[in-house]
């Protein structure tokens, strides 16, 4: 039996999600958490990240090379230094340096190099590294070019001397078109950004949601609000309410998070021109809308269930830990999602932040499947969360 | 006023557990009536029937008319509640736990904060408004409980072993509450197994055992019923033995 919605209703509704949003913001240890977990991370993340790709953009433009034997060779050593490679002298424990990563790569010219050159044989040169170590990436793929460029342009030489036209030791060029707009390039800081704000979208109201609602059946504090004319729907749906309206601000203050870090750090460096702007954040909302509706809604079920705050704890963690993992289940499935991903939770909202990064508007459609089953599940929940509390209210005294 | 007759509740899945098994009293405005009864007797089950917290499985029982399955918000309208679980919100001031409730029940603005601050200082607790409740006493989370069981001015107060708990000076306290109360018209039903307590206290005692009524009455109608000269042996008597009661 319950009082159908009407303005009592309302207002109790109104009176639930006052006084829950004002627990929580004076509940210190969810906020903290709230804030460093979902607020805070993204952002500094993400600039890290930014500071990182821009120190490697700076070295890969001041290339240092060590090399060993320099003086065998001072044509090839000219050409390097008209790069702008600055040529250095290796030390004789070159081999540990670079194992140990202080040194990215090293040049090694043995003494026989003239006397290739001038019997007319290959000449080899030694690039020695460790490619495993992602911060001489730069610098090894830096060197490796301009060598093969060295190489390609004595080849020529070679070949005009003996009166044969180039293009006849190289047939086939290829000529790449990278389709990628400069939106698209920067794949990191993309997937940064967009599983950062669905993580926020999923895990912002967790904190403090555990608390509204295991934390009211612990505390006892159940049986006296459902001697009041209120019903267990109105109790879910307010506890739903406050609960939404705190993860769309979490969301919220991350996606400013992310603007703000974009907009600050030294983007032309690593050639990612501002892809985070005030469009892209609305769209960002907009498409996790559903999700801030969805997730509340479950929290508040699974919550309520739970008899103590470790429980609704322990079920929730785990519960939220799947969610986030779809994003990442995703990247490595490396392939195009099929048409009824467009449907499921998560995955869809997934799917259009990173059409939204890459500067695609959001077709209004597709956003209509991506919320359906939010919107139906979210009516389930608290549904299923009222009836919940009927059956804890009727439950035989301990 | 209170009107019970024969209700009744069983639990489980084949209602194995008779909790509650045929009960029937009445309970009078201006007075202060109490059910005694060792633990499990079904005092519980049948506090939580009367504030429409469960559905009866027979019988009935109203409250100022009212029944309590039929017209179930009429009855919560008119009933303030006090259970063992305190329950107050520790992050909240006294009085946003009492206006919380307050508008909960519909009220709003300049009149509930009037009662809110008036229930408060006539509680004692006046100066503690603004705090939150986190390190209140037993005595002043009593209070705040009281207050907010009391904020829609209900003409019915159940109470459930209140004093559970209590030092000595928040049960004096309590008690002074309960008789002003009384004073004030109200019809008050409270459970106990302390038979000091219940002698003390109330104008009709219930005894409960077993989910059945034992005997009710005043306490000297119930002293000449058991054939004792003093109330507490007049209570083990009736019950069968002192099991679960407590002095």
């Amino acid at each position: 039996m319950s009082t159908p919605m009407s303005g009592g209703a309302l207002s109790r509704i109104g009176a639930i999600v006052a006084k829950e949003i004002t627990d929580t913001f004076r509940d210190r240890r969810a906020m903290l958490v709230t804030v460093i977990t979902s607020v805070v991370a993204g952002p500094i993340f993400l600039a890290l990240i930014l500071n990182m790709s821009a120190n490697q953009a700076e070295k890969a433009r001041t290339l240092k090379l060590p090399v060993v034997g320099a003086a065998y060779a001072p044509a090839l050593i000219a050409f390097l230094e008209r790069q702008q490679v600055t040529i250095e002298t290796a030390a004789d424990d070159y081999e540990n340096r670079i194992q140990a990563g202080d040194m990215d790569v090293v040049l090694r010219i043995e003494p026989d190099f003239e006397s290739a050159v001038k019997s007319g044989s290959a000449v080899k040169v030694k690039l020695i590294y460790d490619r495993s170590r992602d911060r001489a990436r730069p610098a090894i793929e830096q060197t490796e070019s301009l060598l093969n460029g060295y190489g390609r342009l004595w080849g020529t030489q070679r070949l005009l001397l003996r009166g044969i036209a180039p293009q006849v030791a190289r047939p086939l060029t290829v000529e790449s078109i990278d389709l990628a707009t400069p939106q698209q390039s920067g794949s990191l800081v993309l997937f940064l950004v967009a599983y950062y704000g669905l993580f926020a979208a999923v895990m912002g109201g967790m904190a403090g949601a555990i608390d509204t609602t295991a934390g009211e059946r612990e505390r006892g504090s159940l049986e006296p609000l459902l001697v009041t004319p209120i019903t267990t729907f109105e109790l879910a749906t307010g506890k739903w309410l406050a609960i939404a309206l705190f993860n769309a601000l979490v969301v919220a203050l991350t996606l400013a998070g992310f603007y703000l870090t974009l907009r600050f750090a030294p983007l032309p460096a690593i050639g990612i021109p501002f892809l985070f702007g005030f469009t892209e954040l609305v769209r960002f909302l907009l498409v996790l809308l559903p999700l801030i509706a969805l997730m509340p809604a479950i929290l508040v079920y699974v919550g309520m269930r739970g008899r103590s705050l470790k429980e609704a704890q322990a079920n929730i963690s785990v519960l939220l830990f799947l969610l986030s993992m779809v994003p990442v289940i995703q990247i490595f499935s490396q392939r195009k999602e099929p048409a009824w991903a467009a449907w499921v939770p998560v995955s869809s909202q997934y799917a259009m932040l990173n059409r939204a990064l890459r500067g695609d508007a959001i077709p209004v459609l597709e956003w209509l499947q991506s919320a359906a089953a939010p919107a139906l599940l979210t009516v389930l929940a608290l549904v299923a969360a009222a009836r919940l509390l009927n059956r804890v209210a009727a439950r035989a005294p301990s | 006023m209170i009107d019970v007759g024969q209700i009744s509740k069983s639990f489980g899945r084949h209602a194995e557990i008779k909790a509650v098994a045929g009960i029937s009293f009445q309970a009078a405005d201006g007075a202060i009536t109490g059910l005694l009864g060792p633990n499990g007797a079904g005092k519980t089950t049948l506090l939580r029937m009367l504030a429409t917290l469960i559905v009866p499985d027979g019988g009935n029982a109203s409250i100022d008319g009212m029944d309590i399955v039929r017209d179930r918000a009429e009855v919560r309208r008119r009933v303030g509640v006090l259970s063992d679980a305190r329950g107050l919100y520790v992050r909240l001031t006294a009085r946003e736990n009492v206006r919380y409730y307050g508008r909960l029940h519909g009220m709003r603005d300049q009149a509930l904060e009037a009662r809110v601050e008036r229930l408060l200082h006539e509680l004692g607790i006046g100066d503690l408004a603004d705090r939150r409740t986190q390190g209140f006493s037993q005595g002043e989370r009593m209070k705040v409980a009281i207050a907010r069981a009391l904020v829609h001015d209900p003409q019915v107060m159940l109470l459930d072993e209140p004093t559970n708990g209590l030092d000595i000076m928040s049960t004096r306290n309590l008690r002074e509450l309960l008789r002003a109360m009384r004073a004030a018209g109200k019809c008050i039903l409270f459970s106990s197994h302390v038979m000091q307590e219940v002698s003390a206290l109330c104008d009709t005692i219930v005894i409960i055992g077993h989910g059945r009524v034992v005997a009710q009455g005043t306490g000297p109608e119930l002293m000449s019923l058991a054939g004792e000269a003093s109330l507490e042996d007049a209570f083990v008597r009736l019950l069968g033995s002192g099991e679960g009661l407590a002095a």
